[in-house]
C-alpha cells in the first residue's frame, strides 16, 4: 500500500482490484438512475408545483418513468460482474457479512422483483387517474425499495469490512455496529447517485430535444405551445443542473463526515500513498462537475461539449471514489490472503475465451442499438 | 483449509430445502425464458412468411409479455440462487466461482445481450420491420440459449468433474462427462416449456377462432418433438454419472428413485400426450389440459433438480467439497487439530448449556453436521440414533462414511466426537440430563481406533483413480 492504488500490488492483485472497480463503476451509473430517479418521482409527486402542467408530467419525470424499468434490468445485470469479482477478492469477507445478515440480506431479491413491477405500474398511462395521494404513496413506495436495497449493500460491506466484530454480530443478531458510519455512508451514497442521475437525465433531454416532432404532438393535444415547451426544457434543464450541484456538495459533505469516523490507519492510507492521487482526482473532478454545471445552468439545451464535459468529470470522480473505497476496505483486509486469493485464481484458465466473447457480445449489442436507430 | 462460516438456524425448514425451492421455480423460469425465445422466432418467422398470419398476435401480443416477466423473474432468482447458495454452502460457491469465474464473466456477457436484444424488440417492435424483429429475437434467443451453454457446464462439472480431478484444466472441467447429455436435456425441456406455456397462450387469446387457435397449437406442439429423443439423452445422462450416485437414483434411495421416477413419469406423459396428439390427429390442446401439462412439466422439473441435488451427497462438488463444507484433503487434519478449533462463532441455536463439553459438541454438529440434519426436525439425529447404545453412537459416528454411504467421514478429533455425543444424549434427555461426564482416556482411545478404522476417505473412493486422489492431495484449493 505503499504506490497509487492498484500500482502498489503484485499482477494479479492489482488486475482483479482494477476489474472490480471498472465492473463496480458501471452497476452504479446505472444504479445511480434508478435510486436517484425514484427519488426525483417523489420529489415531482409530492410537490406537483404551480404551473400548469404538473411535474411528474414534465420532460425528466417522464424520461425516467419511461427509462427506469429497463436501467432496472442494467443496474442489476451489471452488478453480477461486481458480485462475481467480489468474490474472487475477499471471499471471505463478503460471504461472511452475507450469512450474518441471513434472511435480512436474502430479502433484497424479493423486494427487487417487486419494486420492478411496480416500476411497470408508474409507468402505465392508468395512474395518471388515480387520486394524489396514492401516486404519492406509489413514487415513497417504490424510492423507499430503492433505498432500502442501498441500505442493504451498504450493511453488507461495513459488516464485511469489520472482522472482529463478526463473532459478536453472530451472538446478538445486531447486524448495525455502528449507526453512524452505517448513516454517513449510506447518505453518501444516496447524494451521489443524484449527479450521476441529472447528468444521464441531461443527455436524454438533449436526445428528447432532437426529436420533439413526436412529444410536440402529444403535448400539442393539451395546448401547449412551441414557447412554453421551450421554456419548459430550459427550466427542466436549470433543475438537473442544480440537482447536480447540490448532490455534488452534499455527497462531498458526508463523505468528509465518514472519513472522520474512520479508523486513523485507515485516514493515513487515504491521505497517504496509495489514496493521496486518487483524492485529488476526486477533489478535481467534483469541482469541475460543479463549475460546469453552475455555467452553464441557463441554457434550454445543453450542447455537446458540455455534455461530454461532464461525463467525463463525473466518471472519473466514480473511478476515484471506487478505488479510494478499496483503499479503505484493503487498509483493514489481510492483505496477504487477499494477495493470495487474487495469484490463485489468475492461475486458472479462461480468459481468452472471455475476451474474445465480451468482443463479439458488445459487437452484437451494438448492433441490435444500431437496428434500433435506423428505424 | 476452509474457513469456518457462521451457521444460520434457520429453524425446521433446512436451508437446503430452501435452496432447492429457489432453484426448482430459477430453473422453470430461465428455461421457459430460453424456450421463449425460440418459439417467439418461429412464430415471427410464420408470420413474416405468410405461413400463418395469426402468428404475428402471438408473438406482438401476448407471448412476448410472458416471456418478459418471464426473464426478470428468471434473471432475479438467478441472483436469488447465488444468495441462497452461499447461505447453505458459502465453500461450495466459492470453490465454482473460483475454478470458473471468467466462464461466469462470458455468461454474463451473454447475459447483457439477451437483455439489450430483448429489450429491444420488446420496446420497438411496432416501429421495425420484420427482418429487423426476427433479427432481434433471433439474438435473443441465441443469447438465451448461450448463457444455459456456460451455466450447465458449471453445473454438471459439480457431479461429474471427470477427468478435471486430475488435470485440473479448465477444457476437462467444462466438458466434464455430463455435459453433452444436459445440454441437449435441457434444451428440450426449454422448447417444451415454452411449447406448453404457448399453448396456455393460444387458448386465451380472444380474437382468434378454433381453427386458427388448432393451426397455432399445432405449430407450438412442434417444439415438442425433440423429446422424442429424451428417453435416450436421459440414458446417456444416467451413465455419465458416477455409479454411486446412479444406483441412489436406480433404487438405493427410495427418496431419489422416488422424485427420479416422477420426473420421467411426468415428461412421458406430456410427450405421448403430445407426440400421439400431433401424429394421429391434428392436436388440440385446450387451456385446462395445457396448464396440467405445465403442471406436469414442473413436477419433472422440480424432480429433476432434486435428483440433481441429492445424488451428490456426500459431496456439493464431487471429490471437491462435501456437502458440510469441509473439503475431502483437510479430513485427516481436521482430525488432529479439530473441527471447530478456530470456529469464533457462539452456539446461538441452544440456550443453558449445562457444560463447556456439550457446548464443543453443539458446535460440532453444527459445522459437520446441521446441513443434512436437525436434532429433533427434519431427518433428525435424535430419532436416527434412537435406539443405539452410547457405544454405538460412537462406533456408527466415528465410522460415519460406512454407517451410510451418502455422509462424509467425520472430520474431528476424538474428543469432539464424544463430546458430539454428549450433545445428542442432552438433547435426548429433553435438554434435563446436567452431569458434565469426564471423558476417559479408555473411550478416545476406542473413538481414535473406530476412527482409524473407518479412514479419512469417502466411501466412495473405490471409483476414484489413484492418481485422481494423489492430484487431490496435492492442490492446495
Ligand atoms: C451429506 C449430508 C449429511 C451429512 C453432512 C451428515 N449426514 Fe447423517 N445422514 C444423511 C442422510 C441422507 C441419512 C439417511 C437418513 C435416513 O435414512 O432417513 C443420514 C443418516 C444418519 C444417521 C442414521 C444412520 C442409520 O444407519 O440409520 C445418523 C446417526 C447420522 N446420519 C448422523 C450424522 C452425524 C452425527 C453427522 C455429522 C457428524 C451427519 N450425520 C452428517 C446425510 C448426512
Ligand atoms: C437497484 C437496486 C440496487 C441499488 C440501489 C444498489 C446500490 C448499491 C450501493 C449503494 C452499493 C455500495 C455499497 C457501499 O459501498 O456501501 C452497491 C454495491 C454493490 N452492488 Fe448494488 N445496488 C442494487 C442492486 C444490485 C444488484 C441486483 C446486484 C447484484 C446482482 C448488485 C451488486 C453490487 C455489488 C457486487 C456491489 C459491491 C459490494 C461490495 O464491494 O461490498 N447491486 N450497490
Amino acid at each position: 500500500m505503499n504506490t497509487t492504488f492498484p500500482f502498489g500490488f503484485q499482477l494479479p492483485l492489482a488486475f482483479y482490484l482494477t476489474i472490480y472497480v471498472l465492473t463496480l463503476v458501471v452497476h452504479v451509473v446505472l444504479m445511480a438512475y434508478v435510486l436517484g430517479g425514484s427519488l426525483w418521482l417523489t420529489w415531482a409527486s409530492l410537490f406537483p408545483g404551480k404551473e400548469k402542467t404538473p411535474r411528474t408530467m414534465q420532460p425528466v419525470a417522464r424520461l425516467l418513468r419511461d427509462w427506469m424499468p429497463f436501467a432496472l434490468s442494467g443496474a442489476i445485470t451489471a452488478g453480477v460482474a461486481p458480485l462475481l469479482f467480489v468474490q474472487i477478492l475477499y471471499q471471505q469477507q463478503f460471504y461472511t457479512a452475507n450469512l450474518l445478515l441471513g434472511w435480512r440480506w436474502m430479502v433484497v431479491i424479493p423486494v427487487l422483483i417487486v419494486v420492478f413491477y411496480l416500476l411497470y405500474v408508474v409507468k402505465s398511462r392508468a395512474i395518471a387517474s388515480w387520486a394524489l395521494p396514492l401516486r404519492v404513496l406509489l413514487a415513497c413506495g417504490v424510492a423507499t425499495c430503492f433505498l432500502f436495497v442501498a441500505f442493504c449493500w451498504t450493511a453488507n460491506h461495513l459488516l464485511s469490512l469489520d472482522q472482529s466484530q463478526w463473532p459478536t454480530v453472530f451472538q446478538s443478531g445486531n447486524a448495525v455496529t455502528s449507526a453512524i458510519t452505517l448513516a454517513l455512508r449510506l447518505a453518501t451514497w444516496v447524494c451521489g447517485t443524484l449527479p450521476v442521475m441529472s447528468l444521464l437525465g441531461l443527455w436524454q433531454l438533449r436526445g428528447m430535444r432532437s426529436r420533439t416532432a413526436k412529444w410536440d404532438a402529444e403535448e400539442a393535444l393539451v395546448g401547449t405551445s412551441p414557447t412554453e415547451w421551450d421554456y419548459r426544457f430550459s427550466q427542466e434543464n436549470r433543475r438537473l443542473m442544480i440537482l447536480s450541484v447540490a448532490g455534488t456538495l452534499s455527497a462531498f459533505i458526508f463523505a468528509t463526515l465518514y472519513y472522520s469516523q474512520l479508523d486513523q490507519k485507515v485516514r493515513h492510507s487515504l491521505t497517504g500513498s496509495a489514496g493521496f492521487v486518487w483524492l485529488m482526482v476526486l477533489v478535481t473532478s467534483a469541482v469541475a462537475v460543479i463549475l460546469l454545471s453552475l455555467s452553464r445552468r441557463k441554457k434550454s439545451v445543453q450542447e455537446l461539449s458540455t455534455l461530454l464535459g461532464l461525463t467525463c468529470a463525473q466518471l472519473i470522480q466514480l473511478v476515484a471514489a471506487a478505488s479510494l473505497r478499496e483503499v479503505i476496505r484493503l487498509t483493514q483486509a489481510d492483505l496477504t490472503a487477499v494477495t493470495q486469493n487474487a495469484a490463485d485464481a489468475f492461475q486458472i484458465g479462461g480468459f481468452a475465451v472471455f475476451l474474445i466473447f465480451a468482443v463479439m457480445n458488445a459487437g452484437l449489442i451494438t448492433w441490435c442499438i444500431v437496428l434500433v436507430k435506423q428505424k | 483449509m476452509n474457513p469456518v462460516y457462521p451457521v444460520n438456524d434457520y429453524g425446521p425448514l433446512m436451508p437446503g430445502l430452501v435452496m432447492a425451492a429457489v432453484a426448482i421455480v430459477h430453473v422453470f423460469l430461465a428455461q421457459f425464458a430460453v424456450g421463449g425465445g425460440i418459439l417467439l422466432c418461429y412464430f415471427q418467422w410464420l408470420a413474416m412468411t405468410g405461413r400463418n398470419t395469426t402468428a404475428r398476435l402471438f408473438v406482438n401480443g401476448y407471448f412476448k409479455i410472458l416471456v418478459l416477466i418471464s426473464f426478470v423473474l428468471g434473471a432475479m432468482t438467478g441472483v436469488g440462487i447465488w444468495f441462497t447458495s452461499i447461505q447453505v454452502s458459502a465453500p461450495t460457491i466459492g470453490q465454482m466461482v473460483f475454478n470458473f469465474h471468467w466462464i461466469w464473466a462470458t455468461e454474463w456477457t451473454f447475459f447483457s445481450l439477451e437483455v439489450v436484444a430483448g429489450y429491444c424488440f420488446y420496446r420497438y417492435h411496432n416501429q421495425l420491420t420484420d427482418r429487423t424483429n426476427l433479427t432481434l429475437l433471433g439474438l435473443y434467443a441465441f443469447a438465451a440459449w448461450m448463457s444455459l451453454f456456460w451455466i450447465n457446464g458449471i453445473l454438471s462439472w459439480q457431479l461429474t468433474p471427470g477427468s478435471w480431478l486430475e488435470t485440473h484444466s479448465l477444457t476437462d472441467g467444462f466438458f466434464n462427462p455430463g455435459f453433452w447429455p444436459s445440454l441437449f436435456f435441457r434444451t428440450i425441456v426449454c422448447m417444451t416449456l415454452a411449447a406448453l406455456i404457448g399453448c396456455i397462450v393460444v387458448n386465451v387469446i380472444p380474437s382468434l377462432d378454433r381453427s386458427e387457435k388448432q393451426e397455432l397449437i399445432n405449430r407450438a406442439a412442434h417444439l415438442m418433438t425433440p423429446m422424442l429423443a429424451m428417453p435416450l439423452l436421459g440414458g446417456w445422462y444416467l451413465l455419465s454419472m458416477p455409479e454411486d450416485s446412479r444406483s441412489w437414483v436406480l433404487g438405493g434411495s427410495p427418496a431419489m428413485m422416488l422424485f427420479f421416477m416422477i420426473s420421467v413419469g411426468a415428461s412421458l406423459a406430456i410427450g405421448s400426450y403430445a407426440l400421439i396428439g400431433l401424429w394421429f390427429q391434428k392436436l388440440y390442446i385446450n387451456g385446462a389440459t395445457a396448464t396440467l401439462l405445465l403442471f406436469m412439466a414442473f413436477g419433472a422439473t422440480a424432480g429433476g433438480e432434486f435428483v440433481r441435488e441429492g445424488s451428490r451427497k456426500p459431496y456439493t462438488i464431487r471429490h471437491v467439497v462435501y456437502s458440510n463444507g469441509i473439503r475431502p484433503q483437510d479430513v485427516a487434519e481436521l482430525r488432529r487439530r479439530g473441527c471447530v478449533a478456530d470456529d469464533p462463532f457462539p452456539v446461538t441455536f441452544e440456550s443453558k448449556l449445562p457444560s463447556a463439553n456439550i457446548e464443543l459438541g453443539a458446535k460440532v454438529f453444527r459445522r459437520q453436521c446441521a446441513v443434512c440434519h436437525t436434532m429433533e426436525g427434519a431427518n433428525a439425529i435424535v430419532h436416527l440414533t434412537g435406539t443405539w447404545d452410547t457405544d454405538q453412537m460412537r462406533m456408527n459416528i466415528a465410522k460415519l462414511q460406512q454407517t451410510k454411504p451418502f455422509m462424509p467421514p467425520f472430520a474431528g478429533t476424538a474428543k469432539e466426537l464424544e463430546c458430539l455425543i454428549q450433545y445428542i444424549r442432552w438433547v435426548k434427555s429433553k435438554r434435563q440430563q446436567n452431569s458434565d461426564e469426564d471423558i476417559s482416556q479408555e473411550t478416545l482411545e476406542r473413538i481414535t481406533h473406530w476412527l482409524d478404522e473407518a479412514g479419512t476417505e469417502p466411501a466412495d473412493v473405490h471409483g476414484v483413480s489413484t492418481s485422481a486422489m494423489a492430484a487431490r492431495e496435492g492442490s492446495s484449493r
